[in-house]
């Protein structure tokens, strides 16, 4: 008897850690996703600042988001800020647009989150 | 005698009722369709299907399904038999160039099969909502407030400028209906619900979308 019940609760951590594994990997799974899709035509698909939207022409170019130097000088609020609201929320560029109404709040986020892996680095 | 004219009256009014029966070609242009396999890369009947960006990524040409509503009847006919990119970029591609191949049309099939696109209308779409306008409103929004040069092709004094991942925005004032520009802007979740274009509803008033629809539609 005490056996099964051990068994049992071996089988629930094991069943509870593969959701918790699942539901993380598509949530990274999400962010890159929406990265490539909706950041990557300006940013470059590696987040080098080199989208195909970055042509001579432009007045300013996307920020690079692996510079830590650059990135360093955002808090994350500002980068959530930027994301909903466009440049204009933060006292940059218009030309980086705003994804309010396109992403969710929790998309923004997670992809606050990607972005500071792009650039291994904390803000400040 | 009687029996005649009533039957051709009752023909003359279903041909009315009849969705894609017009006289100008419309039937033959459906049967170029088919025949030309269009329909492989295009969807010509609403609503909008993509609801992710998988969705959105499978499909390999844009929805026609509103064709009539979005386009210039001279424009498709000019087009169809002599196509010229629209986006820089490939379809669904941010890093190959578009060459151009796309399938092409003689000149008379070119006509038959526009004047079956322009059957195709979406009632989303309000005719004569917008005219075509210059204001320093809607060119301010375009410009400054929302940069949609950003991702849209413009001439600057004669030299293309701006980004290269939407739809390139010269010669608009040839290609596009005006009433469908403001219902894009505005009803963005009935024409594309998945792009890679903000949608703009609660971020720019109804106003300000009919300035900025007016101001684009300038855009040569
Ligand atoms: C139309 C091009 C464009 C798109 C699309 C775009 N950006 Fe930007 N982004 C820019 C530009 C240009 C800047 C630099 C603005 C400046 O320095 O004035 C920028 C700056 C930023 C910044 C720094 C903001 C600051 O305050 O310094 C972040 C963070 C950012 N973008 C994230 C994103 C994310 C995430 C996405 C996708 C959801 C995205 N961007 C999509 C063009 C774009
Ligand atoms: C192999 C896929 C494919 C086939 C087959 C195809 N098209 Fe296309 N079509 C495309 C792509 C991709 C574009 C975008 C081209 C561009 O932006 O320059 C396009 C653009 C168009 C447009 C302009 C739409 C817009 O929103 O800008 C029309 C109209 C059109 N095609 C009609 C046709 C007709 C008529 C046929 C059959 C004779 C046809 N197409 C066959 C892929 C296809
Ligand atoms: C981040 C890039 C980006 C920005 C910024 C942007 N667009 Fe777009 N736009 C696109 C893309 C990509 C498409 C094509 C969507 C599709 O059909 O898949 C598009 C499509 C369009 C179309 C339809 C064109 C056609 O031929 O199908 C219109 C009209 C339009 N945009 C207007 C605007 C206006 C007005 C603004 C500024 C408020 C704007 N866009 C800002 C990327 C952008």
């Amino acid at each position: 008897m005490p056996n099964f019940r051990y068994r049992y609760i071996l089988a629930s951590i094991a069943a509870i850690s593969l959701i918790l594994l699942s539901s993380k990997a598509s949530f990274a799974a999400a962010a890159e996703e929406n990265y490539k899709f909706y950041c990557s035509q300006c940013h470059g698909l590696e987040g080098k600042g080199d989208g195909p939207n970055a042509t001579k022409s432009q007045p300013v170019d996307p920020r690079d988001h692996t510079s830590a130097a650059e990135m360093n000088k955002l808090t994350d609020e500002d980068i959530i800020n930027s994301i909903a609201d466009g440049g204009a929320a933060t006292s940059k560029s218009t030309l980086m647009p705003p994804f309010s109404e396109t992403l969710t709040r929790q998309e923004i986020a997670a992809l606050k989150d990607y972005v500071r892996k792009l650039c291994r680095c904390k803000g400040k | 005698m009687i029996r005649t004219a009533s039957l051709a009256l009752t023909l003359f009014i279903v041909s009315i009722f009849l969705p894609g029966s017009t006289f100008a070609g419309g039937p033959e242009g459906k049967k170029i369709f088919e025949a030309k396999k269009c329909g492989a890369c295009h969807q010509v009947e609403g609503p909008a299907k993509e609801k992710t960006i998988q969705d959105q990524l499978a499909k390999k040409g844009p929805e026609l399904w509103y064709a009539g509503s979005k386009f210039k009847k001279g424009f498709l006919e000019a087009w169809l038999a002599d196509p010229k990119p629209i986006r820089p970029l490939e379809y669904n591609s941010i890093t190959k160039k578009n060459d151009g191949s796309h399938p092409k049309l003689s000149g008379k099939e070119a006509l038959d099969a526009a004047a079956y696109l322009m059957t195709l209308k979406s009632s989303a779409v309000k005719d004569g909502a917008v005219q075509p306008k210059d204001t320093p409103k809607g060119r301010a929004i375009f410009i400054k407030r929302q940069a949609c040069y950003g991702c849209h092709e413009v001439k600057v004094r004669g030299n293309a400028a701006g980004g290269l991942s939407g739809p390139s925005f010269v010669g608009v004032a040839m290609r596009l209906n005006p009433d469908w520009i403001y219902a894009y802007l505005t009803n963005p979740k009935v024409f594309k619900p998945v792009k890679d274009m903000p949608d703009y509803v609660g971020i720019l008033t109804y106003s300000e979308m009919r300035d900025l629809a007016a101001y684009a539609a300038t855009l040569n």
